[in-house]
Order: C-alpha cells, then sequence, then structure tokens
C-alpha cells in the first residue's frame, strides 16, 4: 500500500531530474512538465480522500497521516484543494512557457518548488512548512534568471523579503507554547502577534515591503514571475491561514480583519497608482498582482465565512489574469531585443504578436477585475459583500482597477500603433505560430468561461471557507 | 565526525568572548571590503567564529555540521568569483594574479589612497548599525541564550540588512542574506536543537549561496558576451 499524498512529494521530484535531462529537447520537456502538472493536479481533485485505489496493481490511499523522516504529514481536504490549486496553477504556466520559453529553468526548478510547496501544505508541525516554503523561495531565483540575461536582482529581493519573514514564522511556535503554559504573560502572545504580522506584511507584499513584486515582474522572466505571484504567493496564503487556525488566541487578539483590511487597502491604492504610470509592462505585471494581493486581503478583513470564501475566490481566479498577461509580456518581448523593455521601445510589436497582444489585454482584463473575465466574478462578489460596510475599500478597488486597466491600454496603444520601434527593424518578424494562437484561446476561453460561469468555482472556494474553524465566534 | 570535533574542543578556550568580537569584526569587514578574496576569508572565519559561539549553546557535534555547511559554502562562493575574474581577465576587463601579488596590491593600494569613500561610509553605516544593536539589546532581550550571544546575533542580523541595502554584487547580498541566517541561526538554535532543523536551515543557506553564485555566473557571462559584441 502507497500515502498516495508521497506521490505529490517524491514524483514531482523525479520528473524535475527528468525534464532537466531533457532540456536540450526543450518542447518536449515542457509538454511533459504541462502534462505530469495537469495529471497530478486532476488526480488529487478526483481520487478520493481515505479510499483506495488500484493503480498498476498497487493500492494507492489518499489522505490520512503518514509519518515521513520522523515528521507528521497530514492530508485533510483544505490541503487536497490547494495542492490541486498548486498543480493547476503549475500546468497553466507550463502550458505557456511550452510555446514561449520552454528552454527555461522554470520546468525542473518548478517541479523543485512544486515538491516544496505541497510539503509546506501536508508537514506538521508548522515551522517545518516554513522552511520549506523558504527554500522553494529561494530555489525561484533559478527561474526567475532570463537565459542571458543580466542577474534577476528582482529574486534577490523577493528572497531578502521573505528570509526577513521567515525568523518571525519560527519564533512563533515557540512563544505560542510558551504563552499556553504561562497564560498570565501576555508579553509572548503580544509578542507572537507582532511577528505573524510582520512576517505576513513581508511575504505578501504589503505596503511599504511591497518592492519585491514590481521588481520580480521587471527584470525576471514573465512567466517564472506570474508561478511566483500565483503557486508561491498562493502557498503563503494557505501557510497564514494555516497560522491562523493553528494559533485562535492569536487570531482573537491580533483583530487581523481590521489589520488585513488596512494592508489590502494600501495594497490596491498603490499598485492602482503606481500600476497606470508605468513605463514598462512587464512592471504593471508586478503592480496588478499587488492589487490583486490587497483585494483578497480585503475579503479576508471582513473577518466572515463569506469574507473568507471570497478571498479563497480571489486567490483562484488570480492566474486567468496574471498567467495571461505574464504570457502577453513573454509573447510580445520574444520580438524584440531590451529585457526589461520600456513601452515605446515596445512600438508596433503587437502587429505581428496579435495573440500576445490579446493574452495581455484579457489578462490585463481580469486582473483588473472589470466584466467577461474570470477577475470579474471575484471582484464583484466583493464589492456587494462590503459594499454597504466599507464604501471606501469599494471605491479604492474600482479606482486600482481603473489604474490596472490604464496602463494595459497605454501599452496596447503603443504596441498595436502603426509605427515601429527602431529596435525591431528586422528583430523578429516571424510570426506567431497556431500553437501559440491556441494556448493563448484557451487561456482566453478560461477567462471569458469562468468569468461567465463563476459557479464553476464559487462553490469550490465556499466549500474550502467552510473548512476553517478560526472565524468562528 | 571525530577529528571536526576534536579540533572544536581545543578550540573552545576561544568560545566565548573571542569568538564573540571576531564574528563582529569579519562581519565588519564583510559590509565594508569590495575585495572578494578577503570577503571568502572573512566568511570563512565568521563560520569558524560562529561554530565556536554555537558550541556554547548546542553540541559540538551539531555546531561542526553548520560550520562545515558554512565552509563549503566559502568554496562554492571562492570558486564561482575566480571564474568570473578568470572570464573577466580573458575579455581584458581584469587581470588574473596569485595571492602575493594581490596582497602586495592591496598593501600599497591603502598605503597610496588610504580608504576609499565607499569603504568609509560603509564603515560609518556599520558604526551606526553596532551602536543601535548595542542600546536595543536591554530592550528588546532574547530567550534562552546570554546577553554576549544576543548581542552577536542581533549584530549579525543588522550588518546582514545592511549589507544587502548597500551591495549591488550577487554574492554580496548572497553574503548578506547568509549573515543574517547565521545571526538567527545562533538563536534558534537554542530554542529548537532538532536535527531535521538543522538540516533545513542549512539547506536554505546552501541554497542561497548556489542562487547567489548562479546570478553571479550568469551575470559573468553577460558582460563576457556584451564585450565580446
Amino acid at each position: 500500500m502507497v500515502a498516495g499524498m508521497l506521490l505529490f512529494l517524491v514524483l514531482p521530484l523525479v520528473m524535475g531530474g527528468i525534464v532537466y535531462a531533457l532540456r536540450r529537447w526543450g518542447r518536449l520537456s515542457a509538454l511533459l512538465s504541462f502534462l505530469t502538472t495537469l495529471a497530478l493536479g486532476t488526480g488529487i481533485l478526483v481520487f478520493p480522500l481515505g479510499q483506495s485505489l488500484d493503480l498498476w496493481g498497487r493500492q494507492i490511499v489518499m489522505g490520512g497521516t503518514v509519518s515521513f523522516l520522523g515528521r507528521e504529514l497530514i492530508l485533510e481536504e483544505v490541503d487536497r484543494v490547494a495542492i490541486a490549486f498548486l498543480y493547476l496553477t503549475a500546468s497553466g504556466v507550463f502550458l505557456f512557457a511550452w510555446r514561449m520559453s520552454p528552454r527555461s529553468l522554470l520546468f525542473p526548478v518548478g517541479f523543485g518548488m512544486l515538491s516544496l510547496l505541497s510539503g509546506s501544505l501536508l508537514i506538521r508541525p508548522l515551522i517545518y512548512a516554513v522552511l520549506l516554503v523558504e527554500i522553494a523561495v529561494v530555489m525561484s531565483v533559478f527561474a526567475l534568471q532570463m537565459e542571458g540575461g543580466r542577474a534577476a536582482k528582482g529574486g534577490l529581493q523577493y528572497v531578502s523579503f521573505s528570509l526577513l519573514a521567515m525568523p518571525g514564522l519560527l519564533v512563533i511556535q515557540w512563544l505560542m507554547d510558551r504563552y499556553a503554559l504561562t497564560p498570565d504573560n501576555v508579553t509572548l502572545r503580544d509578542t507572537a502577534a507582532v511577528l505573524l504580522t510582520l512576517s505576513f506584511a513581508l511575504l505578501m507584499g504589503s505596503i511599504p515591503f511591497h518592492v519585491w513584486m514590481p521588481s520580480v515582474a521587471g527584470d525576471s522572466e514573465p512567466l517564472a514571475s506570474a508561478f511566483v505571484f500565483t503557486v508561491n504567493y498562493g502557498a503563503i496564503w494557505f501557510l497564514f491561514l494555516a497560522f491562523l487556525e493553528t494559533y485562535p488566541d492569536l487570531t482573537a487578539y491580533a483583530r487581523f480583519g481590521s489589520l488585513s483590511s488596512w494592508a489590502g487597502l494600501g495594497m490596491v491604492s498603490v499598485g492602482g497608482l503606481l500600476g497606470a504610470a508605468q513605463r514598462r509592462p512587464s512592471r504593471l505585471l508586478g503592480y496588478g498582482a499587488l492589487v490583486d494581493g490587497g483585494v483578497a486581503l480585503i475579503a479576508l478583513g471582513s473577518a466572515t465565512e463569506q469574507g473568507l470564501g471570497l478571498a479563497f475566490l480571489s486567490l483562484l481566479v488570480r492566474p486567468f489574469g496574471l498567467v495571461l498577461m505574464a504570457a502577453g509580456v513573454r509573447g510580445l518581448r520574444a520580438r524584440q531585443c531590451p529585457r526589461n523593455p520600456r513601452m515605446e521601445e515596445m512600438r508596433g510589436l503587437g502587429r505581428n504578436a496579435s495573440w500576445s497582444a490579446l493574452a495581455f489585454l484579457i489578462g490585463g482584463v481580469s486582473t483588473a477585475g472589470l466584466p467577461v473575465s474570470a477577475g470579474f466574478a471575484g471582484r464583484w462578489s466583493l464589492y456587494r459583500a462590503i459594499g454597504t460596510s466599507n464604501l471606501t475599500s469599494v471605491l479604492a478597488m474600482m479606482l486600482a482597477s481603473v489604474g490596472v486597466m490604464v496602463g494595459v491600454w497605454r501599452t496596447l496603444a503603443v504596441v498595436l500603433s502603426a509605427e515601429s520601434a527602431v529596435a525591431v527593424e528586422g528583430a523578429g518578424r516571424e510570426g506567431e505560430r497556431w500553437a501559440d494562437a491556441l494556448v493563448v484561446v484557451l487561456g482566453v476561453g478560461g477567462s471569458i468561461v469562468v468569468g461567465l460561469a463563476p459557479q464553476l468555482v464559487a462553490p469550490t472556494a465556499a466549500r474550502l471557507a467552510g473548512l476553517y474553524t478560526f472565524l468562528s465566534p | 565526525m571525530p577529528i571536526l570535533g576534536d579540533l572544536l574542543s581545543r578550540a573552545m578556550f576561544l568560545a566565548a568572548m573571542p569568538a564573540g568580537v571576531g564574528a563582529l569584526v569579519t562581519a565588519v569587514l564583510l559590509v565594508v571590503s569590495q575585495d572578494w578574496r578577503l570577503n571568502v576569508l572573512a566568511l570563512a572565519a565568521q563560520y569558524f567564529f560562529m561554530t565556536l559561539l554555537m558550541t556554547q549553546v548546542v553540541r559540538v557535534e551539531l555546531a561542526a555540521v553548520k560550520g562545515l555547511i558554512g565552509w563549503v559554502i566559502c568554496v562554492v562562493f571562492y570558486l564561482t568569483e575566480q571564474q568570473a575574474q578568470s572570464m573577466a581577465s580573458t575579455t581584458g576587463s581584469g587581470e588574473p594574479m596569485t595571492v602575493r601579488e594581490w596582497f602586495t596590491a592591496r598593501v600599497e593600494a591603502w598605503r597610496q589612497t588610504g580608504i576609499s569613500a565607499q569603504a568609509a561610509f560603509s564603515l560609518m553605516a556599520a558604526v551606526v548599525v553596532g551602536v543601535t544593536v548595542y542600546v536595543a539589546l536591554p530592550s528588546v532581550p532574547l530567550p534562552e541564550v546570554s546577553t554576549s550571544v544576543a548581542l552577536v546575533c542581533y549584530f549579525l542580523v543588522g550588518m546582514g540588512i545592511l549589507l544587502l541595502g548597500l551591495s549591488r554584487d550577487p554574492l554580496r547580498a548572497g553574503i548578506g542574506m547568509l549573515m543574517i541566517l547565521s545571526g538567527f541561526d545562533l538563536f534558534y538554535v537554542a530554542l529548537e536543537p532538532s536535527l531535521v532543523v538543522t538540516g533545513l536551515l542549512g539547506s536554505i543557506n546552501f541554497v542561497i549561496a548556489l542562487g547567489a553564485a548562479f546570478l553571479k555566473a550568469g551575470e559573468a557571462v553577460t558582460a563576457d558576451q556584451e564585450v565580446v559584441e
């Protein structure tokens, strides 16, 4: 009998090795990566928890508790959905990377990160989860580096911020264990609350610790940035909720609701404002991620089960916006020289890469939360849920949407212009192929379908929210 | 690890004050110096002093493992820098030199020009951070460790953050991150002396070193290509 959850830790590592060995045949390794992550993501959703399955003569059991190197690994319903989200999002990123950067280190490194992040969702106690997440974050430096490009300083910034967050999270467990023994010593609880707030502010890019987000997007491989903003960021969210769930005393004391709301408001305002003023499309991706992260925090700030459900909905539809935007930037960038081009250097490029321009547009619309895109599903429900109680936040989110769209529109106006920048002359006349068009159509179609039929993901978000008890009175 | 353990046991007389002072001095040196050879030497010395300090809190064997990881990281940094320098020398933007030539050149440079403006600024910033740490220490004491160990922990974290802020070079930024981790590790090992945690923290150290070396190598290759073009 094989514990099914171990497959999600070991198989990605094996695949990472295989994919690295096949790097010479970039398209093949990329396709293999896409299919593997898709199969694993679908598999964990389809296999029922607690039942055994026969697979090639071996019995596989999903769920329960497994001892691995002396630590407990526990697969519960929340972890199952979280792991499925990580793998399916990764498969989306790999699908675009198959066409746009097939030789990228994202594939082998991505598999390693997926294994570590899955482990972080399963392992107990939480200090091991923090350490596994940190290793995954540090590994992302390899994926973020563009082939033949200058050192990705954004990646270093990202690692630096997450490294500063780690000590606080590791010490919280010790502090809360002591607090459980001596409840009169409230200094322990107060210190833990401060450390929790500061650490997750650093990890989630809350203002003023947001600088790594535009930097990562600005000078790194765009699809690897999208991987960081969706897969890594998703794992950080689940870790955050695991902390809140594990330490209910801390949750009640820290009044995390108002803290989340304020942090979210700051992220949304700054992201929208600076996004509108961006002159480099890749940095707009970072500000879009900042706005999206802020929206999820505002939803969580309502401190209700409905709010948590909306935060999950925002998290689940996030890849439709950011991955498409990143694919658009990557597709447009591929046709000219500078690694982190200004808009002016991309003048006219979209006329030769219309599918990339379409991906950028629909991704931007989804990140801004506008209608007929996946992002709208979460955003509209949130406006309705908190509109009467927190009008300021709703206005800030709407203005941020306008800010992101201004940035997208300015970029499109330049890349679709009839004139061409000097750098483009002869730099990449070849057009996009049918397979490029196919992956863009799949992504855009997925975004529109979810935008038109939010009931495809909303029940999953609501079910996830119902599994957490820290919001119960 | 009997040999390393024996060596550390013999050096135990340095474990208190001398090791603390050594860790502080090497941290300042890493912030101020721009010379990669000196930095690698200072980092190796810092790991030695940190290992000695750690023996105050955990078993010698566990401290030795941490020291060993640190020295392997120094080797990674040395080889990367050497490779980057040799690439620079083949394209004419740098000259390979022996250790003796390097030492003579350093002494001559110090004699003629003294300390550079950048080094002076870094030194001043390091002094400010050091004084802040010393003043703030009584208000935020660390549990389970002595005051002198807590001082070293805070000082290393402060110097690491300073180095991150001052450096553009990936390897120097990597050294900054490793210093932050060393400072924290010295404290955390007293709270959680488990082998698995030691292994995972060691892995983080090692992946940071590899990441910094990877970025440095990439930068050297790009610079090389730009010179060729």
